[in-house]
């Protein structure tokens, strides 16, 4: 850009690119853009947007993410911070939006992406699980929910439930939801080994709640929401486990169906919009 | 302290519309949601940050339907990027515009900035080249930001840290013309005017008398950092003397506009950022104005324009359930 010639939206382009990557600012056009301050030159001027750009974002990806900055340490974490906020700058006029990539960048930017699946560094993985978790639960707490509508009681029928539409269905390779909570209480937890976390997450009167469920009872949920009807889920989950259709209906009924419902798994059919 | 005596200040210069004189308000903060819907304390009227809660389908918008019952609101944004010359984000500008309608915001605020480009959004409230090329850009902007909204918008001035050097009008200027184009209202921000004039070496006093206090609706106080060398918009402490003594002046001036304190970094207990609003009722009774509750000490660096405020404590609201 020649400050001499520049238009409002050159201008513009040239100071959002001397934010999000300060070390690409050139002194000449600098001082012929920016007058200088009082007591300061035109960079310094400059440099106080420059500082208060990631110092400001930096922070609000720790409050969005306090399990991962706990995991990574404040100084990693702030390291990685950096970096995805001058790839992956905002996009959106929310804040809320700030950590939506953040765990697919740390995958797409781990140094040993190339290495087969078995060979590669299992923080890293805990890292990414653990930042998807933390991202679902930022989303679900402020997504449309079902409060101030009527819940389900267990007096109705099968056929007139379905999933609560925000309930999380998550898989991890880690722990992520025992460490998060951990932290939560304030805990010091070290890194988990690895074992394979199943997770619902529902939210029920602005309540977030984090339910460890068995693969079983996974695969379950997860066909009630491809089929939209539980009959279906459960008619597929006893081909899937070659138990018998009646087995499989006894269980939902007897072990968990009351449980779920209390848990706000489910909604009246006619209560979704 | 005699808080009887120096009774110095009569009426304003101007009468405001009643509408328009809400009082002493405090800025919305979700530090302060479980506070105010247990003590419903005596405030006079809420300013909430439009983007926190024109998304919002949890307890956040559930709060603020709350407030609205009970006390009067204001809309304050921080996105709309009038400034840029990007195209305007129309479906920012129809939730906005439904956000308003849905709470009774007395009128909708933003700041006279861009905050990004090329799809880009910095979150900061970035400086305009103040031009008649960006006057004409602006006041085109906000024609169609208020036939959208079907309201008058609210403009601030921001706090600045650069000049630019092809600018050819003030701001006061620039607003005034603005104003004048568009019928667009202002939020005069009492402490960002200090902090600009100090930073750019101008003066405070040529600010004051270039401003047009007959279009303000609202005036915003908050508290600073000075650094020496350059003063920081931090909102993170309480207001000092100088801008108390410029809100004194503009207090008279646009006939008692809706005034309201910003508390954004480190944010104490509702009281202690209640209370320091409360202050302002001194310099507009001309009394001795009653000594500033203890703060904690600023801890970091001076960032301006905080924002991590806005976002939620989501971990305090979570809890692992074993089956």
């Amino acid at each position: 850009m020649s400050a001499n010639t520049a238009t409002l939206p050159d201008m513009q382009r040239w100071m959002m690119e001397a934010l999000i990557a300060p070390g690409s600012v050139d002194a000449p056009n600098l001082d012929a853009t920016f007058k200088p301050g009082a007591h300061i030159d035109a960079a310094a001027c400059l440099g106080i947007y420059q500082r208060s750009y990631i110092l400001r974002l930096r922070k609000c990806l720790i409050e969005q993410f306090p399990a991962t900055a706990h995991a990574l340490g404040e100084d990693l974490f702030c390291d990685f911070a950096d970096e995805y906020l001058r790839t992956c700058p905002s996009d959106s006029y929310t804040l809320y939006e700030l950590g939506r990539r953040f765990a697919a960048w740390i995958d797409e930017n781990r140094p040993d992406r190339d290495l087969p699946v078995d060979e590669r560094e299992r923080w890293i993985d805990f890292m990414i699980d653990l930042a998807s978790y933390e991202r679902a639960l930022f989303h679900l707490f402020d997504a449309p929910g079902h409060e101030g509508r009527a819940w389900p009681t267990g007096d109705e029928a099968d056929d007139e439930l379905v999933l609560l539409p925000s309930l999380v269905l998550a898989h991890s390779r880690f722990p992520v939801a025992w460490y998060y909570h951990e932290v939560r209480a304030g805990k010091a937890p070290g890194h988990p080994p690895p074992a394979q976390e199943f997770l619902a997450v529902a939210r029920r009167d602005f309540q977030t709640s984090t339910y460890p469920l068995s693969p079983f009872h996974y695969r379950f949920l997860y066909a009630v929401r491809q089929h939209g009807n539980i009959g279906a889920a459960l008619e597929e989950l006893a081909g899937w486990s070659g138990r018998p259709l009646a087995d499989v209906e006894r269980s939902w009924r007897d072990d968990v169906r009351q449980g779920w419902i209390d848990a706000g798994f489910f909604v009246h059919r006619d209560t979704v919009g | 302290m005699d808080g009887s005596v120096t009774k110095t200040v009569t009426q304003p210069e101007t009468q405001g519309s009643a509408d328009n004189r809400l009082g002493l308000g405090v800025g919305l903060r979700n530090s302060h949601f479980d506070h105010i819907l247990q003590a419903w304390p005596e405030v006079d009227w809420f300013e909430a940050i439009s983007e926190n809660f024109m998304d919002s389908g949890g307890r956040p918008r559930w709060v603020l339907d709350q407030i609205k019952e009970r006390y009067p609101l204001v809309l304050h944004g921080v996105s709309m990027s009038i400034g840029s010359t990007d195209p305007l984000d129309m479906a920012y500008l129809n939730k906005l515009k439904a956000l308003a309608d849905d709470v009774n915001a007395r009128w909708v605020s933003d700041h006279l900035c861009w905050t990004g480009i090329m799809g880009l959004n910095s979150h900061d409230l970035l400086p305009l080249m103040l031009t008649e090329e960006a006057l004409a850009h602006v006041a085109a902007r906000v024609r169609t930001v208020q036939d959208v909204l079907e309201r008058p918008l609210v403009l601030e001035n921001p706090s600045s840290y650069v000049q630019f050097q092809k600018s050819t009008i003030s701001e006061p200027d620039f607003l005034a013309a603005l104003s004048e184009e568009t019928g667009c209202q202002l939020l005069l921000d009492v402490n960002n005017v200090y902090v600009t004039c100090f930073n750019a070496g101008t003066s405070v006093d040529d600010y004051m008398k270039a401003f047009p206090f007959e279009k303000v609706v609202q005036m915003h106080l908050a508290g600073h950092q000075h650094c020496g060398t350059h003063i920081v918009d931090t909102h993170d402490g309480p207001v000092c003397d100088e801008v108390w003594d410029l809100f004194r002046t503009a207090w008279q001036k646009t006939g008692g506009a809706a005034t309201l304190l910003e508390w954004d970094g480190d944010v104490p207990e509702f009281d202690r950022v209640h209370a320091e609003v409360l202050r302002a009722r001194a310099y507009i009774d001309g009394i001795e104005p009653v000594p500033e509750a203890a703060t904690q000490k600023r801890l970091g660096t001076a960032t301006s324009t905080p924002v991590d405020f806005m976002v939620p404590n989501v971990m305090n609201d979570s809890r692992m359930v074993s089956q």
